[in-house]
């Protein structure tokens, strides 16, 4: 299978603080794939990364089998948008169409036009002007007439309405279906990209908790709950994710690695958001509370 | 790449024409006006005319007298080139610092720099096109200035070398302006606010200037010295043109006796005591007038070591900022 991102023990660093740390993963050709995580998770900072911006303090990224930071000629393969998408707010929309052209070898400007039109976007009004929706799309064609073959985009959807985050995703669905790009969007919600994407990376205190395919990932989970549960070995569990405790009762999120038999236990399937909550619980609070000086 | 540099700079363009026209207008009226005044009181060969070694004592007046009304009536103008020496450093605020910085405070560089040029092109064409626009603009500043403030240095005592108007003529202002700009595009790329980086850019931009003016600017040459006699006829002699650094009366055996002074007996005078010139300040016979000064057609090496030092300044910050930019994300 072609990888399209390959991140080997990728660091970034702050100062003193790990943005991004031991960070390996690898998104394969054609995907949708959702990098999500809680806000300062480093998801910005990886997409930052695997589009040449910030250059690496350990480990490697490589997009397309190259080092993107300082590789110019590595940048025409990659489209991104920015968080908030960054666009010159006096220019109008076609004047960006123009600029893209002049920054860009190969540039499809007939399909940006052709997008912004079917959006009914206007064409001589100053995106400052115009809605962050609208803004949205803006962004989103200037990067898709690049003719990408890696389309990143940061938290696309955090500022807009749940209308036009709908239209924003539908539209970004239709155009990468044909041409299979793969997509890499982050957000701190799985709900906005559950619908659309195929692939996950789960985020977290700057490491990757979780990747795979959607499908994998939500067939390899179980939610088991049972009597009270001491840390003994369960057959057909792999690894507990996540614990909680009554007094007598148990319930585990649980990778499993085969049936579970047992019959003291009530198997139940989970939903990609379960399988990304538990993840997520995990290992978030083990630095704040060393850093306040109370025990965990 | 420049016509992007374009549609976003040429408001900016625009209002820098605007202001330079409007100061045009302001300035070519006071300047031709000037002339005039100089050409009415006969000055206008008196510069020649007083370089010449036998020049009559009648001449020396009468230039004297001339060059003291033109600087009754025109002398208030030197305030107004005190304003005029702070052009360069707008450049430098309004073009310089937002070059980057205001890219980075709407996020923009993270449009532009993963487009398909790059952003060592980005900083080199918006640098170069910046700058090269900054140089047409000194250059048209310095002739303008160099024309307009011509009449005001002849009738100065230290000629072109005068504080200011050094600083206003010829070539210097390109330097300057050259350096404020790649100042705050280097101030730009550390703080990556305008506000912040325009401050910095003042605040560097006035120090740095002030350093160079102040204390380098007198050691560019060796200085000279010349001395004079300390008894005469007529007004002193006076070294119309130079750049005095120093000067005192000294004893034959040179020790300074009335230092920044300077004193001219007629000859065989005699204080109301009856003693000889200058006995009152312990000065034996043979005493002398003395002065450490940088000849006046030293004006043109002084002019390119600055602009040298200052063009230098700016190729070094923008190559520091050019290695900034790849670290900004």
């Amino acid at each position: 299978m072609d990888m399209v991102l390959e991140a080997d023990r990728l660091g970034k660093r702050y100062g003193s603080t790990w943005a991004l740390r031991d960070c390996s993963l690898h998104l394969p050709a054609g995907r949708i794939a959702a990098l999500v995580g809680p806000n300062g998770a480093g998801k910005s900072t990886l997409l930052h990364l695997a589009v040449g911006l910030l250059k690496p303090d350990a480990g490697a990224v490589r997009v397309f089998g190259r080092s993107p930071y300082g590789d110019t000629e590595g940048l025409a393969d990659i489209g991104f948008v920015a968080q908030d998408t960054p666009l010159y707010r006096d220019f109008t929309a076609s004047e960006l169409v123009i600029a893209g052209g002049k920054l860009n070898k190969r540039w499809d400007a007939t399909l940006a036009r052709t997008r912004l039109a079917q959006l009914g976007i206007p064409p001589d009004k100053p995106v400052g002007k115009l809605s962050g929706g609208q803004r949205a799309q803006v962004a989103l064609a200037l990067a898709l007439a690049k003719q990408p073959r890696l389309l990143l985009l940061d938290e696309p959807v955090a500022s807009l309405d749940p209308l036009a985050r709908r239209e924003f995703l539908q539209s970004l669905m239709g155009s990468v279906a044909e041409s299979g790009t793969t997509v890499l969007l982050s957000s701190h919600l799985l709900a906005d990209l559950e619908r659309v994407c195929d692939y996950l990376i789960v985020l977290n205190a700057s490491q990757v908790q979780l990747t795979g395919a959607v499908d994998d990932l939500v067939a390899e989970h179980r939610q088991l709950v049972g009597p009270r549960h001491d840390g003994g070995v369960i057959g057909g569990v792999a690894a507990v994710v996540r614990a909680s405790h009554t007094d007598r009762q148990s319930t585990l999120l649980v990778r499993a690695d085969g049936p579970v038999t047992d019959p003291a236990w009530t198997v139940r399937e989970v939903s990609l958001e379960d399988v990304v909550l538990a993840y997520l619980a995990d290992g978030t609070t083990q630095t704040s509370h060393s850093e306040w000086g109370v025990a965990a | 790449m420049i016509w992007l540099t374009w549609r976003q700079h040429r408001k900016q363009a625009f209002y820098t024409l605007l202001a330079l026209a409007a100061l045009a207008a302001l300035l070519v009226p006071i300047g031709i006006a000037m002339r005039h005044t100089f050409a009415d009181l006969g000055l206008t060969d008196c510069a020649s005319q007083l370089a010449r070694a036998d020049v009559a004592q009648a001449t020396r007046e009468t230039c004297d007298a001339g060059y003291r009304r033109f600087g009754n009536q025109y002398g208030n103008l030197s305030l107004v080139a005190v304003l005029l020496i702070t052009l360069p450093v707008l450049v430098g605020l309004f073009w310089g610092a937002p070059l980057v910085a205001r890219e980075v405070e709407h996020g923009t560089h993270r449009f532009v720099w993963t487009q398909g040029v790059g952003r060592n092109r980005w900083a080199l064409v918006k640098f170069g096109l910046v700058s090269g626009s900054a140089l047409i603009l000194a250059t048209v500043y310095g002739l303008g200035m160099s024309w307009w403030v011509d009449p005001l240095t002849k009738a100065a005592h230290e000629g072109r070398f005068g504080m200011i108007v050094f600083d206003l003529q010829g070539i210097v202002p390109i330097g300057y302006t050259l350096f404020a700009v790649a100042l705050g595009v280097f101030a730009g790329t550390v703080w990556k606010r305008m506000l912040p980086a325009m401050g910095i850019t003042l605040a560097g931009f006035i120090g740095v200037r002030a350093a160079v003016e102040l204390l380098a600017r007198r050691h560019y040459q060796a200085a000279r010295t010349q001395t004079f006699p300390i008894e005469g006829e007529g007004p002193p002699e006076v070294s119309r043109g130079d750049w005095v650094l120093a000067q005192g009366v000294r004893n034959p055996d040179g020790t300074m006796m009335a230092e920044g002074g300077r004193i001219q007996c007629p000859p065989g005078g005699q204080g109301p005591d009856g003693r000889v010139c200058g006995a009152e300040l312990g000065l034996e016979p043979g005493a002398y007038n003395w002065q450490l000064y940088q000849p006046a057609d030293r004006f043109w090496l002084f002019q390119s070591i600055e602009t040298g030092i200052f063009v230098a300044l700016a190729v070094l910050l923008l190559y520091l900022a050019v290695r900034r930019i790849r670290r900004i994300a």
